[in-house]
This record gives C-alpha cells, sequence and structure tokens, in this order.
C-alpha cells in the first residue's frame, strides 16, 4: 500500500512551472530516491509535500488522508518530517537543545500545565530529555551533546538535522541531500544511518545528487528533468533508462 | 540553560534581586526617589512584555497600548461602577487580554515589517480614541483614580506601601513568565524565533504560539496598566504615546535581547534612573537616549548583559573554530 501518493502535483511560480502533473507512489517501509539536474523541481516536491509551498493543481494523500492545502505544522503533526536541504538548525542552541526543543509534538499534558510545572509535566520533560538522549545516541552524536549547533563540524550538523527531524517520530521522513557535500567516508556513515531508519520502520523519500550512493541505498528511484517525472525504477533500470543517461547522467553535471 | 550551575545562579541572583527588593524602602526614604523605583518597576513590566513578543520573533512598537488599555479599564471600573481595585485589577487584566486576542487574530497572523507596522498604528489609535472620546476622559485625562482600597490596616496610599505593591505585582509577573520560558511554550517559542520554518516543520503552530505571547504578554503590561492609574491617581492619553512603546522597546535592546527577563531589568533600570542620576533636563533626554542606543548598536549589539560573553569570545578569539572531523560511528547499530 502506498503511504504517500501525489497526483498531478503541480507548481507555477509566476509563469513557471517548477513541477507539472507529478505523480509519486512512496510505499510502506522502502527507500525512495528523488534525482534529477539541479531545478528539476525535487526540493520544491518537498516543499509541497510538506505544506511549505501551496499547491497550484494535484493533490497529496499521506496514509488514506488527503492532505493537499494543509498548514505545514498540521502536516508534520500527521507524520511528515523533514530534514532540510541547508543546515537549517537551531545555531545558537546546544546539540542537545535543538533536539529537546523539536520534540514539541511529544508532549501528552497540555501546554497550560506545563506552565505549572506539576509533577506530571516534570515527568513527562524526564521521559523526553532521556528521548533525546536516545536519539543522539542512535544517531552518534550524544558525545556532541553540549556543543553548539553553530560550532559542528559540517557533517555532524546535517545528522543533527535528520536527528531533529527523527524527534517528531515521523512515519515518512523527507531527506533533502544528506549526502551533500561530504566525503567518502562521511558517506557510508550516513548512508548506513539512513539504512538503519528504515529498518526501524520509517520510510524514506530522499532528493540527493551523488546518484552513486542513491543507486546502493534506494529500493526505488524517480527520475525528474524540468519539472516532470521522465522515468520510475529499481536503480538498475533507471540507470539503463536511454531518456535518463541523456537528460541527466549523460549531461556530465553533478554539482551540489 | 539545562545544566545545575546555571540554575543555581539564577536561583542565587533571583534571592539577591528580591533581597534588595525589599530592603530598599529602608534606605531609600525620599518618596521622590521612592516614585522613580516604582516608576522603573513598571517599565521593567512593559520590556519584559516587549522581550516575551521577540522571543517569538515579533517586534512591537506597541507595548504602551495595552498599558493604556489596562489603566484607563481599571480607572473607569472603580470609578464608574464603584468596584474595588482588587477585583478591577483582574478584570482589567482580563479585558486587556481579550482586546489583545481580538487584534492578535489579525495582525500576527502577518509577522515581520507588517506586524511593527500594525503594532505601532494601534498604538496611534489607542491614544486618539482616548483623546477623542469623552467618555474616557479626553485629552484631559481621568483624576482623582482612588488609591487601592485598604485590606485591613494595610493602606496604599503611602508611597512605601505603594512600592510594597508594585514589587509584589513584578515578582509575580516575572515568576510566571520565568515559568513560561522553562516550560514547552517557552521551547515552542524560542523554536519559532531561532527558526520559524524549521518550527514548522516539527509541528509547532507559528500563529497560536505567537498569539500565545500576544496575549499574554498585553496582559502582563494590563496588570500594570491598572496598578499606575490607582497608583498614579491621574491617568491622560499622552503617557501611552508611541514615544513610551519606543523607550520600552530600548529597554529590552539596552540590556540585550537575548535575555528575556534579566534583560528588561538591566534596561529599565539603566534607563530609568540614570537621566536622574545625571540630573539631565527631559529636554535633551532623549538626547542621551539617542546616544546611548548608536553607541550600544555599534560596540554591543547583543546588550549590555552579552557582554561577558563578548569579553570571552575576544580572549580566545579561536575558540569557534573546531578542526572538521570524520565522523565515525560507534559499531552495533
Amino acid at each position: 500500500m502506498a503511504l504517500l501518493t501525489t497526483r498531478d502535483l503541480t507548481k507555477h511560480f509566476g509563469g513557471l512551472a517548477a513541477v507539472s502533473d507529478v505523480n509519486l507512489d512512496v510505499f510502506d517501509g522502502e527507500i525512495l530516491g528523488l534525482i534529477g539536474p539541479n531545478g528539476a523541481g525535487k526540493s520544491t516536491i518537498f516543499n509541497l509535500i510538506t505544506g511549505i509551498h501551496k499547491i497550484t493543481k494535484g493533490n497529496v494523500t499521506f496514509n488514506g488522508q488527503e492532505i493537499t492545502g494543509m498548514k505545514a505544522h498540521t502536516i508534520a503533526q500527521l507524520g511528515i518530517g523533514r530534514a532540510f536541504q541547508a543546515s537549517t538548525l537551531f545555531m545558537r542552541l546546544t546539540v542537545f537543545q535543538n533536539v529537546f526543543n523539536a520534540c514539541h509534538m511529544n508532549y501528552h499534558e497540555p501546554a497550560w500545565k506545563s506552565f505549572l510545572h506539576t509533577p506530571r509535566v516534570r515527568k513527562e520533560e524526564k521521559e523526553i530529555r532521556r528521548k533525546v538522549m536516545e536519539i543522539l545516541e542512535f544517531m552518534g552524536l550524544a558525545d556532541a551533546k553540549d556543543r553548539l549547533a553553530q560550532n559542528l563540524p559540517y557533517g555532524h550538523q546535517k545528522i543533527l538535522g535528520v536527528s531533529i527531524a527523527l524527534a517528531t517520530e515521523p512515519k515518512l521522513l523527507l531527506l533533502d541531500e544528506p549526502l551533500c557535500g561530504m566525503h567518502p567516508e562521511e558517506t557510508a556513515v550516513v548512508a548506513a544511518l539512513i539504512n538503519s531508519l528504515r529498518k526501524r520502520g520509517i520510510t524514506i523519500v530522499l532528493v540527493e545528487h551523488n546518484v552513486e550512493a542513491v543507486m546502493r541505498l534506494c529500493n526505488r528511484i524517480v527520475v525528474l528533468n524540468q519539472g516532470k517525472k521522465i522515468a520510475e525504477g529499481t536503480p538498475v533500470e533507471v540507470a539503463n533508462n536511454q531518456e535518463v543517461i541523456e537528460a541527466y547522467l549523460g549531461s556530465g553535471e553533478e554539482v551540489c | 540553560m539545562f545544566n545545575a550551575a546555571g540554575k543555581k545562579t539564577q536561583v542565587i541572583t533571583t534571592a539577591i534581586l528580591i533581597a534588595v527588593g525589599l530592603l530598599i524602602p529602608f534606605f531609600i526614604t525620599s518618596s521622590y526617589q521612592l516614585h522613580l523605583i516604582i516608576m522603573l518597576f513598571i517599565n521593567v513590566v512593559l520590556a519584559m512584555s516587549f522581550s516575551m513578543l521577540i522571543s517569538t520573533g515579533l517586534i512591537t512598537i506597541g507595548a504602551a497600548s495595552f498599558w493604556a488599555i489596562g489603566a484607563y479599564t481599571s480607572a473607569i471600573l472603580v470609578l464608574n461602577y464603584d468596584l474595588s481595585f482588587w477585583i478591577a485589577l483582574p478584570l482589567a487584566t482580563l479585558v486587556t487580554g481579550l482586546v489583545a486576542l481580538a487584534l492578535g487574530a489579525v495582525i500576527v497572523r502577518t509577522p515581520g515589517v507588517a506586524f511593527v507596522v500594525q503594532t505601532m498604528v494601534v498604538n496611534m489609535i489607542v491614544v486618539q480614541a482616548l483623546g477623542q472620546i469623552e467618555y474616557l476622559g479626553g485629552w484631559g485625562g481621568i483624576l482623582g483614580i482612588p488609591a487601592p482600597d485598604p485590606i485591613g490596616t494595610l493602606r496604599f496610599s503611602s508611597k512605601v506601601t505603594s512600592y510594597y505593591l508594585a514589587l509584589f505585582l513584578l515578582l509575580i509577573i516575572v515568576l510566571a513568565f520565568a515559568a513560561l520560558y522553562s516550560s514547552r511554550i517557552g521551547r515552542a517559542w524560542s523554536a519559532i524565533r531561532l527558526n520559524p520554518r524549521l518550527a514548522q516543520s516539527l509541528g509547532i503552530n507559528l500563529f497560536r504560539y505567537r498569539l500565545i505571547a500576544f496575549v499574554i504578554s498585553a496582559m502582563a503590561s494590563g496588570v500594570v496598566g491598572s496598578f499606575y492609574a490607582h497608583y498614579f491617581g491621574t491617568i491622560e492619553p499622552g503617557t501611552f504615546s508611541v514615544f513610551k512603546s519606543i523607550y520600552v522597546q530600548i529597554y529590552g535592546i539596552l540590556g540585550g535581547l537575548n535575555f528575556f527577563i534579566m534583560g528588561p531589568i538591566v534596561g529599565a533600570f539603566i534607563m530609568t534612573l540614570l537621566p536622574e542620576f545625571l540630573r539631565i533636563g527631559k529636554e535633551i533626554e532623549p538626547i542621551l537616549t539617542g546616544a546611548i542606543l548608536v553607541l550600544l548598536v555599534i560596540f554591543l549589539p547583543g546588550g549590555i548583559l552579552s557582554f561577558p560573553e563578548k569579553l570571552s569570545a575576544m580572549r580566545q578569539p579561536s575558540r569557534k573554530i573546531w578542526q572538521d572531523k570524520v565522523i565515525t560511528k560507534k559499531d552495533g547499530s
């Protein structure tokens, strides 16, 4: 069963069609790669799914529920998590505080009670702190927990971005270029992390320029060019698709 | 923020400030100086409500408008409806909150410059309305507002008792604000301020949390508005002008915008008392204010409280440069 489907997804910026008539199906438990040259509309699709941009035409269904036109925070609450392309973090906070701040949806006690700091609220906070440490340990950031996000090396910042998204306990995780700017050793570590997230039962959609890593990591790949879907299939199928080779792989561009 | 040492210094600072606050009337007996300190407390609360909006990424130039609404509501309730101050105070606070809720539902939707301008315009409208509407006293204001009714033998007509009432209200508001900042509401605010886009993707309803801050900060201003009306006995529209709002903003900026409670205290303290100590006339006070602000923006944009941070950063210029190291991960996960 498809966890996320888009039908005729279209976005116009003024006269420019950034995304046109894209049909996507993301199946439960898979890693779907979304590749294509710069400007192909990959990030825009993420922005449409997560409700940051308004959809011009078409619809998005998540978990059997139509989410077209919903507010970004409602969509996040339904279980779509996102790690951003640029290092979008709370730069002035520590690693721990970054993930702690991200746990907004984990509270069950009502917000007005939290102001009174009742014993139950404190207990809940303690549990959430424990959960934050669990995430940090899982992601290999536990040792850096007291460092400021802005002082982290680039690779760690990207991992922190994923940790923040994990704190929302997503069913579907959208990763925007998680391997961008990393050297091979880091790439291997992060790829392994992404794989272990899938094993935890999180479905993942991945936008990535590192074609080699995408080929190894993803179950299926969707190729976009100029806002249109031009191919879809297993890595092998896509790699042998003539149109893909012409439009993307053949161009020789691999700019991050 | 989360370590035990930080909490300990916080507790100690709070205890010292409370002790100083309680002892002040024993050392300062001049009623004019006590009056200044009472006005300082009011300024602190106004600046704290300005900072609460800053903590959600909103800038207001309308802090004085809710102060005015609190003051006028309370004065009218006591004078025209014969209510006791002790009932008028919570009622005025509630009314201020409701006005903020209705207004905020419209203007909080457009954060950024639109919000700044709208708060300023609202402030101008409030002042105009107070001046034009005869029922509200007109430009002459409302005179002869009675002091808070005595509780038992405790009378609030003297400066000293008024001082303690002001201190009590200030402490309650400081404690409530501190409790809010350290709760999940405060964490949601900080997420919104530091990165609204990320906050949204974490399921935080930006509009709702900003509206909560807008209403709560307005209610705090309403409390001190009600107190001010009955303490001073006279209120007139000019007191609540946009200039006051700009001063409130300066208190917050001077202390430091990253310090939501201590910043307003330090900023209001300096801005309220410095002109008095230097014995400058009201006419040239804005020149001093302007000079302070310009110097601050150039040399210490983080405010006075950011000075230690800046000092340690200057001492260790290489502190922030980390060796970019390869990510390694423990096996077995």
